[in-house]
């Protein structure tokens, strides 16, 4: 055989035996692949985000408006709250008075409130109300548009109900009657139908604007110009609940979503060199010493917690100074967030060291599940656009975790008492996770 | 009499169906120079490992100045300094980044650890490189700076296990007079090793061990005395020599070792037979080799194996 082929073989051969390789090839990019495909509905007849929770709040007993409630259920891109949750189990309707306290929760983050007087006597037009929490902005952007799109398909109803009680306000009821009798006829007359059934379909506001629904496949120009039209019929008033003065909550994303995953990488190399220690006999000497075991583990951890704090520190404030991060008067609150997201980093390295047979093996484990891990816990995306039995497992990440209090203290303006939710569960996950590596440690060979 | 410095009875250490050390006994002085000799996989690094503290033994005792090891003992680990075999040293940190660490590790601090770091590397000859990474450092250098990290907090007891393999010539020479100079100036030491000449030169007393049993232990004189013999001879393994073997069997002991007879003649065998029975075969007088019997004799003796294998 030829020497490159032989050479050739034998670095087959070597691969074959280097698991950490073959994951690195093969399975890493297949799960992203998959999760990305996931996200962007990749095969899917019907593309886009779903079951993004939005509360509606119908104050209205206009029928039209009950059923511009049904046309949001039927959206696929929603999840649609209509029920406040008692804490003894019971429901009542949402009250437009529970959604701030709700969306400061982050129950959910998009609200829309249909007034009572969503059709006004006094002026042509609908009247809606929207609350958000637009802390990702990708997010909004989508359900702003979605929303407003379904809406707009169901205006020229509401609209004609607008138009009728404009045109009441000024005739009265018996000569707006006449007034849709003489059209009814007239329509009637002159294109055939039920005289009878069109002055009913007048009187419910249906004036055959549907044609200007922007939604309707053909006229896509004359659709633009409704959009447009639309727009300045339908008054929405936005009520930002979180973040209103906050300059860049994109930033705030992308900052902590990078150094969470780059502080995962740095922290899980420290652990790993664990590896090279016991390698170089150290861990011999060290422990030959007055030091124990669980020093050798909890100086890492303290190692790992120092070296994130610091890490996003840096990051952040590079943030701050490049794209205007408002830290501030929340920078002790985040610096509580950076030590136990640290904490919850630095035990995960510890875990990836304490099941990791050799050094190879744990750069390919920790490499598959950081990437996972941030690509489910919200690093690179917004959770919500992934589909639901993803974003369940996202929780059980500590990304999402960190993620969260990240938004909470710079988005948010979170309190401590607010954040203890959230630190709570990354406390959770560094016990959890530290306490089994520490057992792993002690029953495994790395100290031998 | 005085009391021992390291005393083990009956320790036992098993890995899984191995047993690695089984029910070692012994007891080394203060001031002694002990070695432990065997070949690899003896049980050398484990007892050596056991006695550390960095292992359980499975069964027996082991204490150091009095205080058992077992038990992770603070005032046993302090009064001992472990010389590993690897060079465990961080070599991306300088020589005096690394005597300062362990120095801590052992609770010096400020002026106290400043002079015991520039005395461990004035001892071993590199205080014009304490500021080198250790990466930079031959490898003579590394043992060197390793043997002296071992010795920052003065220890009773200084174990070191191989410190030579892969040393040069020069620099394992530099740390034998050290460790002589460490044992005349009271350091009790326990030097593991599978060379016979390290033993030999360095050790008051030693111990031969294999699979983990101790064969035999006592000076150099009285371990060659357990020998049935005064002399061994030695001769090629040819096919002239081949019935001259056959016939000097029948008067002692002849092995063959890498195309080498040894002949170990019984007690009160004349050698001047010896030499008539050459003469008689018409071998040369250049064939053959005397010699004072070695360790290595004695572990022949002992395993019917040769201390390399």
């Amino acid at each position: 055989m030829h020497p490159i082929l032989v050479l050739v073989r034998k670095d087959f051969a070597l691969f074959l035996r280097d698991k950490a390789s073959i994951s690195l090839t093969f399975i890493v990019p297949f799960a992203l692949i998959y999760l990305f495909g996931q996200i962007y509905h990749v095969n899917s007849s019907d593309p886009g985000p779903s079951g993004i929770p939005v509360a509606v709040v119908n104050q209205s007993d206009n029928p039209a408006a009950a059923r511009l409630v049904e046309a949001l259920r039927a959206e696929k891109t929603f999840k649609v709250l209509t029920k406040f949750v008692n804490p003894d189990k019971t429901t009542r309707p949402l009250a437009e008075g529970d959604l701030r306290a709700l969306m400061h929760a982050d129950k959910f983050r998009f609200a829309l409130v249909i007034p009572k007087d969503v059709i006004r006597p006094e002026d042509i037009g609908i009247h809606l109300r929207t609350y958000s929490n637009p802390r990702n902005a990708v997010e909004a952007e989508t359900v702003e548009g979605i929303l407003q799109k379904t809406i707009f398909s169901k205006v020229p109803e509401l609209l004609g109900q607008s138009l009728q009680a404009r045109a009441r306000s000024y005739l009265g009821d018996a000569r707006l009657d006449r007034f849709n009798t003489s059209i009814a006829s007239a329509v009637a007359g002159a294109f055939g139908g039920d005289e009878a059934d069109i002055k009913a379909h007048m009187a419910d506001g249906e004036l055959g604007f549907r044609r200007l629904d922007t939604a309707g496949a053909s006229a896509p120009v004359a659709a633009q110009d409704s959009g447009d039209a639309l727009s300045r019929i339908v008054k929405i008033d936005n009520v930002q609940v979180e973040g209103a003065g906050i300059k860049s909550p994109l930033a705030t994303l992308l900052v902590g979503g990078w150094a969470m995953q780059f502080l995962l990488f740095a922290v899980t190399a420290s652990a790993t060199a664990l590896f090279r220690e016991k390698e170089h006999g150290i861990f011999q000497r060290v422990l030959s010493a007055p030091v124990t075991r669980g020093d050798i583990l909890w100086s890492k951890f303290l190692y790992g917690i120092c070296l994130g704090l610091v890490q996003l520190g840096v990051l952040f404030l590079a943030g701050h100074v490049l794209f205007g991060i408002e830290i501030g008067s929340q920078a002790g609150l985040l610096a509580v967030v950076c030590v136990f997201a640290a904490a919850a980093c630095t035990s995960f390295g510890m875990l990836i060291a304490a099941v990791s047979p050799t050094p190879e093996s744990a750069r390919g484990l920790s490499t598959f599940v950081i990437l996972l891990m941030c690509a489910v816990g919200g690093a690179w995306f917004p959770v919500s656009f992934m589909p639901e039995f993803i974003q369940r497992f996202s929780r059980l990440t500590l990304v999402y975790w960190s993620m969260e209090g990240f938004s909470q203290v710079l988005w948010a303006r979170a309190t401590l008492a607010e954040l203890l939710p959230t630190l709570g569960w990354l406390s959770l996950m560094t016990a959890v996770v530290m306490g089994f590596s520490v057992w792993r440690f002690n029953r495994g060979r790395i100290f031998d | 009499m005085t009391a021992p410095l390291l005393s083990a009875n009956g320790v036992v250490k098993r890995f899984g169906p191995l047993t690695a050390l089984d029910g070692v006994s012994l007891d080394i002085a203060p001031g002694e120079f002990f070695g432990l000799l065997g070949p690899n996989g003896a049980g050398k690094s484990t007892f050596m490992s056991l006695v550390a503290g960095l292992r359980p033994p499975d069964g027996g005792t082991l204490t150091v100045a009095g205080a058992g090891v077992a038990a992770g003992s603070a005032s046993a680990r302090q009064a001992l300094g472990l010389v590993p075999q690897h060079i465990a040293l961080y070599e991306d940190l300088s020589a005096e980044a690394n005597l300062r660490i362990f120095g801590e590790l052992y609770g010096l601090r400020g002026a106290k650890l400043g002079e015991r770091v520039d005395h461990a590397l004035d001892a071993v000859q590199l205080a014009d490189r304490r500021k080198d990474l250790v990466k930079t450092f031959s490898g003579g250098m590394q043992r060197r700076l390793n043997l002296a990290a071992a010795l920052l907090h003065s220890p009773k007891l200084l174990l070191c296990d191989e410190p030579t393999v892969g040393v040069d010539p020069q620099s394992r020479n530099a740390i034998f007079d050290y460790l002589q100079e460490l044992n005349r100036g009271g350091l009790t030491i326990i030097y593991s090793t599978h060379y016979m000449e390290e033993a030999t030169r360095l050790c008051s007393r030693i111990g031969i061990i294999d699979h983990g049993k101790i064969l035999a232990l006592g000076t150099i004189e009285e371990l060659l005395a357990r020998l049935p013999f005064e002399e061994e001879v030695r001769f090629p393994s040819t096919a002239e020599t081949a019935s001259l073997a056959q016939e000097l069997a029948a008067n002692g002991e002849v092995s063959t070792v890498d195309g080498v007879h040894r002949f170990r003649p019984k007690p009160g065998y004349p050698m001047s037979s010896f030499y008539g029975l050459t003469e008689g075969h018409s071998l040369p007088a250049r064939l053959f080799t005397s010699q004072r019997p070695t360790l290595e004799a004695l572990f022949l003796q002992l395993t019917g194996r040769v201390l390399r294998e």
